[in-house]
């Protein structure tokens, strides 16, 4: 920076030295020559600054980064389970210099204030009614300005908040620029700020708190089967049904765990979301570490949808929420992307030609299916199993040029052909030919004296620029 | 048994399943009367069958006759899961969407599943299994597939959720299994068809196993247009079981 290694941050002992930040390292090694420094790392620090503010996510779950250092916590209608604000603001100040921060926290009706106050002063909890009175004796860097406007402030002898609190707006904003009168009205309250949330907020959360830590799995699974009834209730009460589920769990010694689950269709059955869970537990099993227990245990739903509860039959399940229902058990299990429905792609490339997609977002019912499906003979031959890569054979005799051939080797087994379909000719697409390379191929469906059917292609043309080549791309049942 | 008591029994056995919520038909039929005889009246619902192929060359026929079985069970609407595990896949391929349709199988029907692991496939397919939205469950096992208790398992998840499930193993195998019937499938060579072409698809069936009936070989030829097996003539005159051979007696007499 400016061309000299300057200092980025200084402990309390190089503090009491006379040490300050910005100053050039070369100074400060000149006075002590037996300073110890790192580099400084901004990434750790960010990565940092989430785990705290992971770990923060035990008093609410929004969360703003007040990056470097700082993080925003909207704590409206979380201070009673707390016991009050100021019990809050003690017990989180204290579990974090337990884990090795200084830290200095404080509320206010603001974030602007709150940001003010902690940073500015020793005041921790401010009401609405005496903000501005706390406010104003604070210098006029706590209103979050760039150092150049504070200077030119303290240029027209502007240093506290309660110099400008009472100026005329215009002229000031004229002057120093819109952020001023703007980061003021925050602070004071007048103008609304929000906090930018890390996270997505979730619609509906429901969480438990545990005076022992729990570290038992069958603990874990009956606390989530308890969450969910109660989640369930809550997403009946407003007509909906969930599509994402989150269940965070909040160790002892800081650390959270997120599990998610999706589902096809909105779900609110307690038993179903618990058995989702179940599942995706079994599977993490090995990654899942209690260590010393869970202090909170949450289940939250992320994205909701309407639900409208539907008349059924008298004990008889609709087959498409059961069949929407195995697919997400199975989602759960071994991964979204695991589960598949194959679609047709628009292609004449075989290996593009169908395309295999998450079954979980698809929609349960395909409209279009028929009781019947007339085999359409107009279609080319395909067969049923397609090998991921074309595998080259050897020893490929061909009787014409143009023909298939009369025998070949594919997978150390000698195939002599006895029928053959064919050729058709498939072309690549023009702009894949890089390499020079003949993109066409000629499909043959040939029929060996074992009975097997395989489907077979060659590569390139007899008397063209090099030797064509064939490959085994399939097989026909 | 008294001569009504078959017809009490079969009305009680029909009042549970539909109690029960089971379909009405217990068997799929094959439509060829010599094997569907022999099954007692064809592959058996509520159990579970296995084939595999008699050389490696035909395992496509294998996966096309379990995917035969599976488009004719049931409600042409249902869904079909079919279980690949990963290594099953890298050595066989895929199922091929496009392919389908020669049994009449819409790819809209297929549900996949790509596990890692071939135990992963077991508790896919008995979970599988109690699912009634599924008409069928196809699961693939390349090397060793379920044994004895694994075959149970199925059997009785089969059994007690009017399932049907079909394990393809990728190799025969003298493993000893529970399941219902045993089949090793090759491909044979169609009848062929008047421009020269490959001809319809036929396979040589031997079933090997059969809890319902004796065993036996047939050769099937599938008819596309109107997904259903027809037998073909057997090729070799097979000679008639001889009960008397008058001259080896004549001949014995004769010494």
């Amino acid at each position: 920076m400016k061309s000299a290694q300057r200092i980025a941050a200084v402990n309390e002992a190089a503090f009491r030295l006379g040490l300050r930040e910005g100053m050039a390292l070369a100074d400060a090694r000149a006075r002590y020559p037996a300073l110890a420094t790192a580099d400084a790392e901004p990434e750790a620090e960010l990565r940092l600054l989430e785990i705290v503010a992971d770990w923060c996510e035990r008093y609410t779950p929004l969360i703003g980064l007040d990056t470097p250092d700082g993080l925003f916590l909207d704590i409206s209608g979380c201070a009673h389970l707390f016991g009050g604000e100021d019990a809050l603001r003690r017990d989180l100040q204290r579990h974090l210099m337990q884990q090795g921060f200084a830290v200095r926290a404080a509320i206010a009706p603001s974030a602007g204030g709150a940001w003010a106050l902690a940073r500015y002063d020793d005041i921790f909890c401010v009401s609405v009614g005496n903000l501005k009175q706390q406010l104003l004796p604070l210098p006029l860097a706590a209103l979050r300005l760039a150092p150049d406007i504070v200077a030119s402030l303290a240029e027209s002898g502007l240093r506290t908040i309660r110099d400008i609190a009472d100026l005329p707006r215009a002229p000031l904003a004229a002057r120093f620029g819109a952020t001023l009168i703007r980061n003021l009205d925050r602070a004071l309250g007048h103008e609304e700020e929000t906090i930018v949330p890390r996270l997505p907020l979730p619609s509906y959360v429901t969480e438990r708190r545990f005076t022992e830590p729990v570290a038992r799995e069958d603990d874990v699974l009956g606390t989530v089967a308890h969450l969910a009834k109660e989640l369930s209730r809550a997403l009946e009460r407003h007509g909906d049904g969930a599509q994402r589920l989150q269940l965070a769990l909040f160790r002892a010694d800081g650390k959270v765990q997120r599990i998610d689950v999706g589902t096809s269709q909105p779900l609110r059955d307690p038993e179903r979301i618990s058995a989702l869970f179940d599942d995706r537990l079994a599977v993490l099993a090995d990654e899942y570490d209690p260590g010393f227990g869970f202090d909170v245990i949450r289940l939250s739903s992320l994205v909701t949808a309407r639900l409208d509860p539907a008349q059924t039959g008298l004990g008889s399940e609709d087959e498409a929420t059961e069949l929407a229902h195995l697919i997400d058990r199975l989602s759960a299990r071994f991964g979204p992307s695991r589960v598949q429905r194959l679609m047709a792609n628009d292609t004449h490339i075989p290996e593009y030609a169908m395309r295999a997609v998450p079954a979980q977002s698809q929609p349960p019912q395909f409209p279009g299916i028929k009781e019947e499906t007339a085999f359409d003979s107009l279609l080319p031959a395909r067969p049923i199993r397609l090998l991921t890569h074309p595998e080259l054979v050897s020893e490929a005799v061909a009787e014409v040029p143009d023909g298939p051939p009369v025998r070949f080797r594919w997978r150390q087994i000698l195939h002599e052909i006895v029928r053959a379909e064919g050729p058709e000719r498939i072309e690549m697409e023009w702009w894949r030919d890089e390499q020079g390379m003949a993109p066409s191929r000629d499909y043959f469906r040939v029929e060996s004296r074992t009975g097997a059917r395989l489907w077979l292609y060659r590569q390139g043309f007899y008397g063209g620029r090099g030797e064509p080549r064939w490959y085994v791309h399939g097989m026909f049942a | 048994m008294a001569a009504g008591q078959p017809e009490a029994l079969e009305t009680l056995r029909q009042t549970i399943r539909t109690d029960r919520g089971f379909s009405e038909e217990t068997s799929l039929p094959f439509g060829v009367s010599a094997l569907d005889q022999k099954l007692g009246g064809g592959l058996a619902f509520g159990a579970l069958h296995e084939i595999a192929p008699s050389a490696p060359i035909h395992l496509a026929a294998a996966s096309g006759f379990a995917l035969s079985i599976a488009a004719r069970a049931r409600k042409k609407s249902k869904s079909i899961l079919l279980i690949l595990p990963d290594f099953a896949g890298y050595e066989a391929g895929y199922f091929y969407g496009a392919g389908l349709d020669l049994f009449g199988l819409l790819a809209a029907r297929l549900l996949i599943l790509r596990v890692p692991r071939a135990r992963d496939a077991l508790f896919a397919m008995e979970e599988a299994l109690k699912c009634r939205a599924l008409s069928c469950v196809i699961s693939e096992f390349a090397g060793d597939g379920p044994d004895l208790t694994a075959t149970r398992r199925l059997s009785l998840a089969a059994r007690d959720h009017d399932g049907l499930g079909i394990v393809v193993r990728h190799c025969t195998s003298n493993i000893p299994s529970a399941a219902a019937t045993r089949w090793a499938v090759a491909a044979t060579s169609g009848p062929r068809d008047r421009f020269g072409g490959l001809g319809k698809t036929a396979f040589h069936l031997s079933l090997i196993k059969n809890r319902r009936g004796p065993c036996g070989e047939w050769t099937l030829i599938w008819n596309h247009h109107d997904g259903t097996f027809a037998c073909a003539a057997n090729p070799v005159g097979l000679a008639a079981p001889a009960a008397n051979r008058p001259d080896r007696a004549a001949r014995a007499i004769a010494r």
